[in-house]
């Protein structure tokens, strides 16, 4: 499965500051995209592509910590690295427990700053490939009545159909039944290949 | 000089005449006679003792004693009361009646044939072998003995002079030989003078005594047809005169007069008759302008002084005082005017700090927020040029990085002029008002303050007009009162989350008038009442100097600046501006 190519998104209401950020972002290769306000962002941004958000923490209208606070409520993969014209400590702090990759004082260095956008990029696609892996999970199994998976789960636990049948105080019969129909769904031919399905992601 | 050769002689007779009658009669009164000794003391004793004798002896209840003396001596004598009677001329007795209320008890006459009314006269004499020398006129431009300036010939005979159109002061040169009367016909004989002027009857009594040839000397214009024995050059006045001063009793006055009148004289002594009337003698001090008629100039500065020394002595000290007085009033202003200037100076200078003290504090308020104001651009100037340089590393076009690095001069510019305006904020030279655009000042002052209020996510609304007529302002000063009414509205905002401050600018008539609104609390009465009061303040850390700093800077631009009376919600501050006229205008 091929990854979409990640954006780095910059909030800052000082139209020098953003375009100066934007500009470094893109000398080494990543697309940026300038936002004056935290709505702006929010109506940018694409929730499918590793984002990293380099954020002014003071911004006119919702602030750089409101605009992190909704976007943690909103589960989104991006990830932020705070800017800011003053060392405001206990606003850092707040920033950092609630995930920020780091808060960096202006003028920052720039290797810092292009450091911070790439773990934040990395958490962000992680984020997402995870994301992704539990979704094909949840399809996979929701094809599975809730018994099958009770006796997949114990399948895949190595007992045999007796055991299970013992345990679920049902007959072999139907464990032996349970089990062909979910081979039969999950297109494997062997119960090897059946575990293996049931653990990769992919 | 005279006054003290006088004072000396009248000394030394006194004196002598005291110890001789000391042993005498303690009982009797004494009387003192002054004698004028125009020929010296002796002289003077030799004439008059006879006199005094007769008084002595018809009047035993009184000692009459001589004092002899010169003028000037006897006029103080008078003066001082230390004097009964006088036996002196005519002129002085003139003197001594209109100074000293002095009167006459008789007049003398001699045995030589005068009447008592032309009794009195004066030679003017030259050696007779000066030829040319026939006439009094031709003493012009000569000079002229004579033995004293009020010595009464030589005034008989400067009247003379004067007669002949001779002013006796101009066109003749006057030189004065002291007494006795003697020393004018030795210089005379020496040629230290061309003439001199002697009393009546003294060239014969000289020539009789042998002390000079009879035809060493000649009178000139000398008078005839008067009867007289002698040679006379003037006109014959009355003969010397007994004289009674002021506060001499009339009864003693009484017997004296009729002795005198009663005397029988014997050879070559004095008779004396009833009292003239001594007008010819008026008329020639008149005509003189000597004696009582001098004017005040003419009157010698020394004798004048001392006539009136106590009231010349508190004048002396009135006019004194009043100079140190002068001297220290003009000290005292001097002074007064230095240390003046110095207040002013020394007030001026802590005005000028105190001032400067109140723009570095309202500085200390926006630092924070000018320090990121600063920041940004640096940030963006440091992200460019670093953007820049990965560019090039990984081979960009050069070309490419144009508009990059016009951005990066842009906001090193912009970062200037936030520096520029910080320091020429805080910036200490003394106040100097010049024409200006004031609204380019206030768009100054609110670039200043917009990072303070976007600090509190706040926008100066403003609205200023493109252009306003010029006004006379210290650019600094008016930038400090705006920023200290923003710096106001804001703390009054406090926290609230819907603060604005607004700034309104505009021309009304002659003036420009600048408002600051607010809409946090508003001004309480109180805070209304003493706004503009040194150290009043509502705030927790003020001074409460801002506005009274503020009004004192407006209203030294001829402006004023007040709070409206009605504004809600909040408060509004509003300054006026004179427009300069428009012929000033440059």
């Amino acid at each position: 499965m091929s990854e979409l190519s990640p954006i780095v998104y910059i909030v800052d209401d000082d139209p020098a500051v953003r375009d100066a950020v934007a500009f470094l972002v893109a000398s080494v290769g990543y697309s940026a995209r300038a936002c004056a306000s935290a709505q702006e962002l929010l109506d940018a941004l694409d929730e499918t592509r590793p984002a990293c958000l380099v954020l002014d923490v003071r911004l006119p209208g919702l602030s750089g910590l409101e605009l992190q606070r909704a976007l943690s409520e909103r589960r989104s993969v991006a990830r932020i690295v705070f800017i800011s014209g003053h060392g405001d400590i206990p606003k850092a702090v707040r920033a950092i427990h609630l995930g920020a990759v780091d808060f960096l004082e202006k003028p920052f260095d720039d290797q810092l700053l292009l450091d911070r956008i790439g773990e934040a990029l990395a958490a962000s696609s992680g984020d997402l490939r995870r994301r992704a892996g539990q979704r094909r999970q949840e399809r996979k199994m929701s094809g599975l009545t809730n018994r099958e998976r009770e006796v997949l789960r114990l399948v895949i636990a190595g007992k045999t159909s007796k055991a299970i049948a013992l345990e679920l105080d049902i007959s072999v019969k139907t464990v032996e039944n349970h089990r062909q129909n979910i081979m039969a769904k999950a297109d494997v031919a062997s119960v090897a290949q059946l575990i293996g399905w049931a653990c990769e992601p992919d | 000089m005279v006054w003290r050769a006088g004072s000396l002689l009248g000394l030394a007779t006194a004196l002598a005449l005291a110890a001789g009658s000391l042993a005498g009669a303690q009982q009797k009164t004494e009387v003192r006679v002054g004698v004028l000794a125009y020929l010296g003391p002796d002289e003077a004793a030799s004439a008059w003792e006879p006199t005094l004798a007769q008084l002595n002896a018809a009047l035993p209840a009184y000692r009459f004693t001589m004092v002899a003396g010169s003028q000037a001596f006897l006029t103080a004598a008078v003066a001082a009361h230390r004097l009964d009677f006088l036996i002196t001329n005519p002129g002085h007795f003139l003197e001594l009646k209109v100074d000293y209320s002095a009167s006459a008890l008789a007049t003398e006459q001699d045995l030589d044939g005068f009447s008592s009314s032309e009794s009195v006269g004066a030679a003017i004499v030259v050696l007779d072998r000066r030829a040319e020398l026939q006439h009094p006129a031709d003493l012009r431009g000569l000079k002229i003995a004579a033995a004293a300036p009020d010595a009464f010939g030589f005034r008989a005979a400067f009247g003379e002079l004067l007669e002949r159109g001779l002013d006796p002061l101009k066109d003749v040169n006057p030189v004065f030989t002291g007494f006795p009367v003697d020393g004018v016909l030795t210089m005379v004989r020496a040629g230290q003078a061309d003439a001199g002027v002697i009393r009546s009857c003294l060239l014969e009594k000289v020539i009789a005594e042998g002390r000079a040839g009879a035809q060493e000397f000649r009178v000139l214009g000398r008078k005839t047809g008067n009867g007289a024995k002698c040679q006379v050059s003037t006109r014959l006045y009355p003969g010397w005169a007994f004289v009674k001063v002021a506060q001499t009793p009339k009864p003693l006055a009484d017997e004296v007069a009729r002795v005198l009148l009663a005397m029988q004289p014997g050879a070559g002594e004095k008779v004396w008759n009833q009292p003239d009337d001594y007008l010819s003698v008026q008329d020639l001090y008149r005509s003189l302008h000597v004696g009582p008629y001098a004017p005040f100039t003419r009157l010698g500065i020394a004798d004048l002084l001392w006539r009136y020394r106590y009231l010349a002595a508190v004048v002396g000290m009135a006019a004194l005082w009043w100079v140190a007085y002068v001297i220290r009033v003009a000290q005292l202003v001097r002074r007064r005017t230095r240390e003046l200037a110095e207040a002013y100076e020394l007030a001026r200078l802590k005005d000028v700090k105190f001032e400067h003290a109140m723009r570095l504090s309202l500085m200390g308020e926006m630092a924070s927020s000018l320090a990121h104001e600063i920041n940004q651009p640096l940030a963006a100037i440091l992200t460019y040029a670093r953007g820049c340089e990965r560019r090039l590393e990984h081979g960009a076009d050069p070309q490419g990085l144009r508009e990059a690095i016009g951005r990066i001069a842009i906001q090193a510019e912009r970062a200037g002029d936030i520096v520029r305006r910080m320091r020429d904020f805080v910036q200490k030279n003394p106040a100097r008002q010049a024409p200006m655009e004031p609204a380019a000042v206030f768009r100054e002052a609110l670039a200043l303050f917009a990072p303070t209020a976007a600090s509190r996510d706040l926008a100066v609304e403003a609205d200023i007009p493109e252009e306003l007529p010029l006004v006379r302002a210290d650019r600094v000063q008016l930038e400090e009162v705006i920023l200290n009414l923003l710096q106001n509205a804001l703390e009054a905002i406090g926290e609230r989350a819907d603060g604005k401050i607004r700034f309104a600018a505009t021309q009304e008539g002659a003036t420009i008038v600048a408002a600051v609104s607010d809409n946090g609390p508003g001004l309480t009465q109180e805070a209304r009442n003493r706004l503009f009061e040194a150290f009043f303040t509502s705030k927790s850390g003020g001074l409460g100097l801002g506005l009274s700093l503020s009004r004192s800077i407006v209203e030294a631009h001829g402006g004023r600046l007040g709070a409206d009376e009605q504004a809600s919600p909040g408060a509004t501050f509003r300054f006026y501006l004179p427009i300069i006229e428009e012929d000033v205008r440059v």
